[in-house]
C-alpha cells in the first residue's frame, strides 16, 4: 500500500475532463494507492459559504458534512487516474455514511487521508466504496464512506454482495417543504467544487443520459443534517441512502422523527412521494 | 396575582466583539445570536431545556430576520418550545430587553428568561431605493404582460443603486458623532478629557481581561478571544494624533474634538443574560449575582427643542433615582454607555449643573459628581466596540458579576443612550 502526500488540493474539473477522456478501456482491481494531505487549514469564508448554501448556521464548528468538501477532491484524484478500475462518468453515489466523532473547531489543522476498496457485486453492477478519515492532533474525528454503483460493471472474482440499503423506520409525513430551484446544482457546485455536468444544467446532464440536472446528494444529505444540526449528540454517524435523482428545480419534503437517540429523515418528491433520500442518524 | 419580587441576574454570555466587515463578516445576526444563546446554554447547563421567554433584538434588521429571536431558539440547544419575541429600542435595545424580563419575572409570570442582543454592520440589510422599491411592488401586483412592461420601463439605471443602512437620525440628517459633536461643543467638552477617559476604557478593559474577570462572561467565536478593538497600548499620544472625524453642522471656528479613537467603532456581536426569579436560581443549583431593581426610559425632543440626541439619560437617571429615594452618590458603580466620551462626559456634566438640573430637569439642586473611579470600572463600549443591541447585555452582565465580586448590598447604575433622542437606565443591586 503506497500512501501519496499532496501539497495542494487537486484541480477538479481537470479530474472531471481527465476522467471523461479516460473514461474507457478501464478494468482490474481497485488500486491499492492511498492519497493524503497534512496540516489543511480551512477557509472560514469557504465554510460560511457551504454554511449558506446547505443551510448551516456559521458557528465555531464544522457542520459535520464539511469535510468532505475536503477529502471529496482527493477521491476525485483517486477515481480519475487510469488505475483506477471503474469509468467515472455514470457512476451514480448510492450510499453516504458520515461518522462525526466530536466537533471539529474551525481553525484546527486537519489530516486528511482517502482510499478505495470494497469492490462488491451488485444487481445492476458493482459498487465501490470510496472512504476518507480526517484527523486532527494525530486522533481520528471524522470518517466517512461513499458507495458508488457502476451500471453494467462487474466486480472481480469472489467479491463481497454490494451494502447499500439504510433502514428507516415509519415516519410521519413531512412537514418541512423546500422549493428546490433549478440552479440549487451550480450553487453547491459553486462552494463544493463538484462540478459534475450532471448537477449543472439540463443541457450537460441530458449529455449524460439523465433528463434534467440533478440535484447533488450530499447536498440534500447536508440539507437534512441542517435541519436538526441543534438537536444531535456531540459525535453521531449519519447513514444515507441516495434514491431516485431528484430532478431540479423540484418541490420536495423532509421527514423527520426522533429515534432511538437519534433520528430517522426521508426527503421525498412533494407530488409523487418518492423517495429520494433515506436517512438515519445516530450517536456514536 | 402575586406582589411583584426583583428578579436575579443569574449571569451572562457574549461572544468577543469584532470591528465591522472583519472577523464576523461572513456570520449573520441569527448566527451570532445563536452562538451566543449556545455559549449560555452550556455555561449554565441548559441544554434541551425550557426558559421562560428569549426577548433579543437586532437594530440593524433583515426583512427576512422579522422573528430573529425565534428562529435563534429554534436553531439553538434550548427546548424549541421556549417561546421568544424581538425588541427593538436602537442601543436600548439590550437593557431594554433585559428589563422586559426582568418585569415578566417580577410579576410572577415566568420563573426564567433570556435577555440578548445581536448587531452586524458587515452583514448589514440593503434596501432597494424608495423609487425602485414602488416600481417592483406595482410589478409584483401586475396582472397583464402589458402592466409588467410599464412597471419596468420606468426603472432608471441611477434606482439600482442599494440603500446603504446609515447611522444617521431621519429626521435631522446628521450622523449620530454629529449631534454628539454638537452636544461636546455645547458642554464644552475638551479633546484631552475624551481622550483621558478613552484611554481609561481600553486600560480598565485589558487589566480586566489579563486578570480573567472575562472568562466567565465571553465565549471565544471565529478566532476571536477578546474584543478586536480593544487596545491595552492605547495611549493619550497616540489618541492625539488621530484627526477629528465629525464636526460638520459645528458654528463656525469651533474645535471639532471627536476622532475615531474617543468615538465607537462599528462592531458586529452579541449578548445574552440569563435572569431567573431566586427560587429558579436556587432550583438550578445557579448563582445569584445581582437583582434589577427598578428601570426608566426617557425621550428628549431633539428634532425642535435643542436637546442633545443622546442627553436622555439624564432625564431618566433622576426620575429612577427619586422613585427608590437615591441620590445620585449612592451607587457603588456607574456604567454609562460609551457610545462617545464626550456623551458620558456631558452626562456628567449636565448632572453638575444647577441650572441645567433646575431648568431642564426640574429640580431644586443638581444631582452633583460622581466618583469617577467607580465609572466604568471594566472599560466600556470605547474599548470594547458597541453592537448597537449587544451593549445592554454585555453591561448587564459585566455590572451584575462586578457588584456581585463587591459583595453584597453594592449598587450599580446603568445609563444607557439611543438613537432617536432615548434613554434606558436601571439600578442593579448585590
Amino acid at each position: 500500500m503506497a500512501t501519496t502526500v499532496l501539497d495542494a488540493p487537486p484541480n477538479m474539473a481537470a479530474l472531471f475532463a481527465k476522467a471523461a477522456l479516460t473514461a474507457r478501456g478501464r478494468g482490474g482491481d481497485l488500486p491499492e494507492t492511498r492519497l493524503a494531505r497534512t496540516g489543511v487549514a480551512v477557509d472560514p469564508a469557504e465554510v460560511a459559504a457551504y454554511a449558506r448554501v446547505c443551510r448551516f448556521p456559521f458557528a465555531d464548528t464544522l457542520p459535520a458534512t464539511y469535510p468532505h468538501m475536503l477529502t471529496f477532491p482527493l477521491q476525485m484524484a483517486l477515481m480519475s487516474d487510469r488505475s483506477f478500475p471503474l469509468a467515472l462518468p455514470g457512476l451514480v453515489h448510492v450510499r453516504n455514511t458520515v461518522d462525526l466523532l466530536r466537533p471539529i473547531g474551525l481553525g484546527e489543522q486537519l489530516d486528511l487521508e482517502v482510499w478505495a476498496e470494497r469492490f462488491a457485486r451488485h444487481r445492476s453492477g458493482a459498487t465501490v466504496d470510496l472512504c476518507a478519515s480526517v484527523s486532527a492532533d494525530g486522533a481520528e474525528v471524522w470518517r466517512s464512506r461513499s458507495t458508488y454503483l457502476a451500471r453494467g460493471a462487474k466486480a472481480p472474482e469472489g467479491a463481497p454482495e454490494a451494502d447499500v440499503d439504510v433502514e428507516v423506520g415509519e415516519l410521519p409525513p413531512g412537514t418541512i417543504t423546500w422549493r428546490i430551484p433549478d440552479d440549487a446544482g451550480r450553487r453547491y457546485a459553486k462552494v463544493s467544487g463538484d462540478v459534475n455536468p450532471i448537477h449543472l444544467s439540463g443541457l450537460t446532464a441530458k449529455a449524460f443520459g439523465f433528463k434534467r440536472a440533478i440535484a447533488h446528494g450530499m447536498w440534500v444529505k447536508a440539507r437534512v443534517l441542517a435541519a436538526v444540526e441543534n438537536r444531535l449528540p456531540e459525535a453521531f454517524t449519519v447513514d444515507v441512502a441516495f434514491r431516485k435523482p431528484l430532478f431540479l428545480p423540484s418541490t420536495v419534503t423532509l421527514a423527520t422523527v426522533e429515534r432511538d437517540g437519534g433520528w430517522d429523515a426521508a426527503v421525498r418528491n412533494a407530488k409523487t412521494g418518492t423517495d429520494h433520500l433515506l436517512a438515519t442518524i445516530r450517536p456514536l | 396575582m402575586a406582589t411583584t419580587r426583583q428578579a436575579a441576574i443569574v449571569g451572562g454570555n457574549r461572544i468577543p466583539f469584532a470591528r465591522s466587515n472583519s472577523r464576523y463578516a461572513q456570520a449573520s445576526n441569527q448566527d451570532m445570536l445563536t452562538a451566543t444563546l449556545d455559549g449560555l446554554v452550556a455555561r449554565f447547563g441548559l441544554q434541551g431545556q425550557q426558559v421562560g421567554e428569549v426577548v433579543a433584538g437586532a437594530v440593524l434588521k433583515h426583512a427576512r430576520d422579522f422573528n430573529l429571536t425565534r428562529e435563534s431558539v429554534l436553531g439553538s440547544k434550548l427546548d424549541p418550545s421556549t417561546p421568544a419575541y424581538d425588541v427593538q429600542q436602537a442601543c436600548g435595545t439590550g437593557l431594554e430587553a433585559a428589563i422586559l424580563v426582568a418585569n415578566k419575572i417580577a410579576l410572577g409570570q415566568i420563573e426564567s428568561g433570556i435577555a440578548g442582543g445581536v448587531d452586524t454592520t458587515s452583514d448589514a440589510p440593503l434596501a432597494v431605493g424608495e423609487d425602485l422599491r414602488r416600481i417592483l411592488i406595482s410589478l409584483n401586483s401586475a396582472k397583464t404582460l402589458q402592466e409588467r412592461l410599464k412597471a419596468i420601463a420606468k426603472i432608471r439605471p441611477g434606482m439600482i443603486a442599494p440603500e446603504i443602512p446609515r447611522n444617521a437620525e431621519p429626521r435631522t440628517g446628521l450622523a449620530m458623532g454629529e449631534h454628539a459633536q454638537l452636544t461636546a461643543h455645547e458642554w464644552e467638552i475638551g479633546r484631552e478629557e475624551q481622550d483621558e477617559l478613552t484611554v481609561r476604557s481600553h486600560q480598565n478593559m485589558a487589566a480586566a481581561y489579563d486578570r480573567g474577570f472575562f472568562d466567565d462572561l465571553v465565549t471565544p467565536f471565529l478566532g476571536l478571544s477578546r474584543d478586536q478593538n480593544l487596545r491595552p497600548d492605547s495611549s493619550l499620544e497616540k489618541l492625539a494624533k488621530l484627526k477629528p472625524v465629525f464636526g460638520k453642522a459645528l458654528p463656525e471656528g469651533a474645535e471639532a474634538t471627536m476622532t475615531a479613537g474617543n468615538s465607537t467603532p462599528l462592531t458586529d456581536g452579541a449578548s445574552a443574560v440569563l435572569l431567573a426569579s431566586d427560587e429558579w436560581a436556587a432550583e438550578h443549583n445557579l448563582p445569584v449575582l445581582a437583582h434589577l431593581v427598578d428601570a426608566q426610559t426617557a425621550a428628549v425632543d431633539y428634532v425642535h427643542r435643542g436637546e442633545g440626541l443622546l442627553m436622555a439619560p439624564v432625564y431618566a437617571v433622576p426620575r429612577m433615582l427619586a422613585r427608590n429615594g437615591l441620590t445620585l452618590q449612592d451607587f457603588d458603580f456607574y456604567e454609562i454607555h460609551e457610545a462617545f466620551a464626550s456623551t458620558v462626559l456631558a452626562t456628567m456634566k449636565a448632572w453638575e449643573d444647577p441650572a441645567y438640573c433646575k431648568e431642564k430637569l426640574g429640580l431644586d439642586a443638581p444631582l452633583g459628581a460622581i466618583d469617577r473611579s467607580k465609572l466604568n470600572v471594566y472599560g466600556s463600549s470605547l474599548a470594547a466596540g458597541h453592537p448597537f443591541a449587544a451593549t445592554g447585555g454585555r453591561i448587564v452582565a459585566s455590572l451584575a458579576k462586578t457588584l456581585h465580586e463587591a459583595g453584597p448590598g453594592k449598587r450599580g447604575l446603568i445609563s444607557i443612550c439611543a438613537a432617536g433622542g432615548q434613554g434606558v437606565v436601571a439600578i442593579l443591586e448585590s
